[in-house]
């Protein structure tokens, strides 16, 4: 029944954004119930002597001033990652035929996985970025960190054109730290270019995920008549007939779904197509599985 | 093109509303904003262009409708002339001249080889008529074949004879008519008024000429020779020699009696001009002379250079002239008339009544009854045979007739005697003369003739050919079988009038004698084409045998019992034998028209070539029925009906909703 809120039309009547990730984190933690391999907590494990060189910040203080021994208190699951979300904002992104743009689907899924990560106490990092890097919260997992991503990605606004393989080279400068590397973005170049310009990012022992965000109207557009479509980015203009749109442009889109799934596959990447007619939970659903994997 | 229903045509304006819809109400492209056109080719424009293109068809196909409904409303109709033009079948009529001038040369051969060729063009659905024509028009048949089958003729050509034959063929045949006329196109052959050349609406006329150019021509024009001659009368004759379109040049004129020449002469014929050659004193042997007059002249056109003409030597023909016996003055009045004429080719037996009884009068060109009171019963009875197989009968009337109270033979009873003495009219004249009648069609000084007495004659079916003032009718004539019998209701005798003292009365009885003994009857040369008269009565009678040129029967033997008369098709000799025994020699000549090969100008052929299309009523024809306009609304409603059908499978290829297709 929590589904629901995972449902991007029901999601884009909540104002929030930071209200919006609780919604769908928590309705997704509370539909994992059946699932010992999900799930964390701050469960006791145990204690482990401490050893020089151990940070001070786990040492368990009160059974310090209790028996003045100095013991470490581990906890279930407490082994962290961090996650990096390359948010692309291009001019592309703007567009929608749902009642969620592609822009609006990215930031609900950006800011869950914030959430979700926050909630892991996982270092979160977010990168803005259009034709250039427009902001970058570095990761970290300190307090009031989650506010900033959600800030950062609340004024997320649809940008220029994209040219998807510059903004890139600023953006290995930015991953020190081995993690995981969310990228997302409608992806309208070449397939090719596109893994080529993105595997840097797996040869630092990155695990990398590339969600694709199209809308319905991208992937079967339906037109009943001609239409004269305006390319927001180039602000081009070209006159398509049904036939074309339903025929034609089909394949070549499928193809090109298909290639970049075949291409990220043969580079280690991991894809995933997000349809923002679709629940987001399915994304969250394929972040955990990938940090499952790192542990 | 007109319409019978014009008004309808404001349906017109209708055709707008399918242009505003398509045009004025043209849907706005809008620009509609896409992720990107990464995967969008640019020739699907044209598409595009197509599906506009498919937009303008269904605009053309509704305008089509609104305005072809309209048009359908105003019952458009469509002259036969122009909906020739839309093509279908028609029928090609071939005209051949088949005249005398076309043996000049090879102008025949060459004209059925034209039509051989315009023939073998016809397309599939066309009809064929092959025509001939001189003066009058065969129909020869409906295939190529009756193209050989065309002989030449004697006959004057006439274009309007072949205008009347195709306007006719071109009403009953209800289809677009092409004429080919093959000809010399003689300017000679064409009818005096121009509007006798007028073709149907629907006839289209075609001209092969079969001559390049005008070819000079000499030929004998006319030849002027008695037709008879009496006694030891020696004849005249005198022809005329015409060049058509020659240059001066000399000419020997032969005279051929029986084929014999007789006389030579040669004479200078002017350039296109004209010579007359004159033989006098010819002496002729008794009886039917066939006479020709021939001249040398090495053109084309042989058959025009001889003319031919028949002259009859033959004794004084004996008339016989009854009177009463104590009265003896009209003979002599009648007898001096008639040998003061020009020629004397009658004689006169004057029998007193008393000895007629047993008198024959069938070796008599005809009798005179002369003021008698009553004839013996025989002799009335034989008379009257004698006029019903073909005699001729002169009554006159005086005191003594009207003692019989009616005039024998004639069979009409005498009214009364009038007398015009001091108490009235001292005299009458005669006041009305029907000039027609050959007794006195070139009769002059009658007025001053005084007629004191008159004898009144009911006239019944009988022609009355002159009166005097008070109506009394002076001169009747009346047909009796063959015969023909003259009334005239004085005298001879210079007591009931003064007529044989005037100048006009010797006139008067030479020609009624002519006529009377049928000596004037007929031309002295006939034209081939026209027609000999064999009988006047329209009852069956004896046979009249003749013999054309070629010496075979002109006639069968129904014709030669019934015809009243007979075609002269041919040139030549004509040899007649009359019911009556009597002998006659037809000359018969071509008409010397067909001699002048000066073609029409091409002016007037294409004058004659726009009469088809020309206003139908422009001349004083009119007879002619105008074609039935052709009305095609209902072709149109056809047509609407397929486009309508047409633009509702296009409009719904536009109109259909994709059911996938919910986004635009």
């Amino acid at each position: 029944m929590l589904q629901r809120f995972l449902d991007p039309a029901t999601l884009a009547s909540i104002s929030g954004l930071d209200l919006v990730a609780k919604t769908v984190v928590d309705g997704f933690i509370a539909g994992l119930h059946r699932s010992p391999d999900y799930g964390f907590s701050q469960e006791f494990a145990e204690y482990r002597a401490y050893t020089p060189g151990d940070d001070l910040r786990h040492v368990d203080w009160n059974v310090f001033a209790r028996s003045e021994r100095v013991y470490l208190k581990k906890y279930r699951g407490e082994t962290n990652t961090q996650l990096l979300i390359l948010l692309d904002t291009s001019a592309s992104m703007g567009f929608g035929s749902q009642p969620v743009n592609k822009l609006d689907y990215a930031r609900f899924l950006a800011a869950s996985l914030c959430y979700l990560a926050h909630a892991q106490r996982d270092a979160a990092g977010l990168i803005v970025f259009d034709e250039n890097v427009l902001n970058y919260v570095a990761p970290s997992a300190r307090q009031g960190q989650l506010f900033r991503l959600l800030h950062a990605i609340e004024k997320a606004e649809p940008g220029t054109r994209t040219d998807f393989a510059k903004p890139f080279v600023h953006v290995l400068d930015f991953t020190r730290r081995r993690g995981i590397v969310v990228v997302i973005s409608d992806y309208y170049e070449r397939p090719e270019l596109i893994v080529k310009t993105v595997e840097p990012l797996r040869f630092r022992g990155n695990e990398v995920i590339l969600f694709h965000v199209l809308d319905p109207q991208e992937i079967a557009p339906k037109f009943s008549e001609p239409v004269l479509l305006t390319d927001m980015e180039t602000s081009g203009t070209l006159e398509v007939s049904p036939e074309y749109a339903r025929g034609e442009y089909r394949h070549k889109i499928d193809a090109h779904i298909q290639g970049l799934r075949d291409q990220a596959k043969g580079a280690g990447l991991d894809y995933f197509l997000m349809d923002t007619g679709r629940p987001l939970d399915e994304g969250l659903r394929e972040y955990l599985s990938v940090r499952q994997g790192r542990m | 093109m007109g319409f019978l229903a014009p008004w309808a045509l404001a349906g017109l304006a209708a055709v707008g509303l399918p242009v505003w819809l398509h045009l004025l109400k043209k849907h706005k492209t809008t620009p509609v904003p896409f992720a990107s056109l990464m995967f969008f080719e640019r020739r699907t424009q044209s598409s595009i262009k197509h599906r506009r293109l498919q937009y303008l068809l269904l605009l053309a196909l509704r305008t089509a409708v609104v305005a072809l409904l309209a048009l359908a409303f105003a019952r458009p109709v469509l002259q036969s002339h122009l909906a020739a033009l839309a093509g279908g079948p028609r029928l090609n009529v071939l005209a051949i001249d088949q005249s005398f001038s076309m043996r000049d040369g090879d102008r025949l051969a060459r004209a059925k080889r034209e039509a051989a060729q315009v023939a073998s063009r016809l397309r599939g659905e066309d009809k064929l008529q092959v025509l001939a024509f001189g003066s009058q028009v065969r129909v020869m048949g409906d295939s190529p074949a009756a193209i050989a089958a065309i002989e030449p003729t004697d006959t004057r050509s006439s274009y309007a004879e072949l205008s009347r034959a195709v306007r006719s063929i071109a009403q009953s045949a209800r289809m677009p008519v092409e004429l080919h006329l093959f000809s010399d196109m003689q300017k000679s052959s064409l009818p005096a008024n121009f509007a006798d050349l007028r073709l149907g609406a629907d006839v289209q006329l075609v001209a092969h000429p079969a001559a390049d150019r005008r070819a000079p021509n000499f030929a004998v024009e006319s030849v002027n020779a008695p037709r008879r001659v009496y006694g030891s009368g020696k004849a005249r004759v005198q022809a005329t020699i015409a060049g058509y379109g020659t240059e001066q040049a000399k000419r020997r004129v032969s005279l051929v009696l029986n084929g014999r020449e007789i006389d030579s002469k040669t004479v200078d014929v002017p350039a296109s001009g004209r010579a007359t050659a004159e033989f006098a004193s010819v002496d002729l042997p008794f009886g039917l002379t066939r006479g020709d007059v021939r001249i040398d002249s090495a053109d084309n056109l042989p058959d025009d250079d001889h003319f031919n003409f028949s002259v009859e030597r033959a004794e004084a023909r004996r008339i016989l002239f009854v009177h009463e016996g104590r009265n003896q003055r009209d003979a002599l009045y009648f007898r001096t008339a008639l040998e003061a004429a020009a020629q004397s080719a009658f004689e006169l037996d004057a029998v007193p009544v008393e000895q007629s009884a047993n008198l024959s009068p069938q070796k008599y060109a005809f009798v005179v009854l002369s003021d008698v009171s009553s004839l013996p019963p025989t002799f009335e009875s034989v008379l009257r045979g004698y006029v019903r197989s073909g005699g001729s009968l002169l009554v006159a009337l005086g005191r003594e007739s009207v003692l019989g109270g009616r005039v024998p033979v004639f069979d009409e009873a005498v009214v009364e005697m009038r007398y015009f003495g001091r108490d009235g009219d001292r005299f009458q004249s005669a006041a009305w003369l029907d000039a027609g009648h050959p007794s006195i069609h070139d009769a002059q000084h009658w007025d001053d003739v005084k007629f004191y007495q008159a004898v009144r004659v009911n006239p019944g079916t009988a022609r009355v050919a002159a009166r005097l003032g008070d109506e009394t009718p002076l001169l009747l004539e009346k047909q009796l079988g063959e015969g023909r019998v003259l009334v005239f209701t004085s005298t001879f005798d210079n007591i009931s009038n003064d007529f044989p003292l005037h100048a006009s009365f010797v006139p008067f009885v030479e020609h009624t004698a002519n006529y009377l003994a049928r000596q004037e009857e007929g031309p002295a040369n006939y034209l081939v084409g026209s027609y000999l008269e064999l009988r006047q009565a329209k009852e069956q009678g004896a046979a009249v045998e003749v013999l054309d040129p070629k010496g075979g029967r002109a006639l069968t033997l129904e014709e030669a019992t019934r015809a009243q008369n007979m075609p002269l098709t041919m040139a030549g000799f004509y040899d007649v034998k009359r019911p009556s025994g009597r002998h006659e020699l037809i000359a018969v000549n071509v008409d010397r028209h067909e001699s002048d090969l000066d073609p029409m100008s091409s002016d007037t052929l294409a004058l004659w070539q726009n009469t088809a299309q020309g206003p139908r009523n422009a001349t004083s024809g009119g007879e002619v029925e105008a074609p039935k306009p052709l009305e095609f609304w209902w072709y149109l409603l056809i047509a609407v009906l397929a486009l309508a059908i047409a633009e509702s499978l296009l409009g719904n290829r536009h109109l259909t909703v994709d059911k996938e297709a919910n986004v635009t």
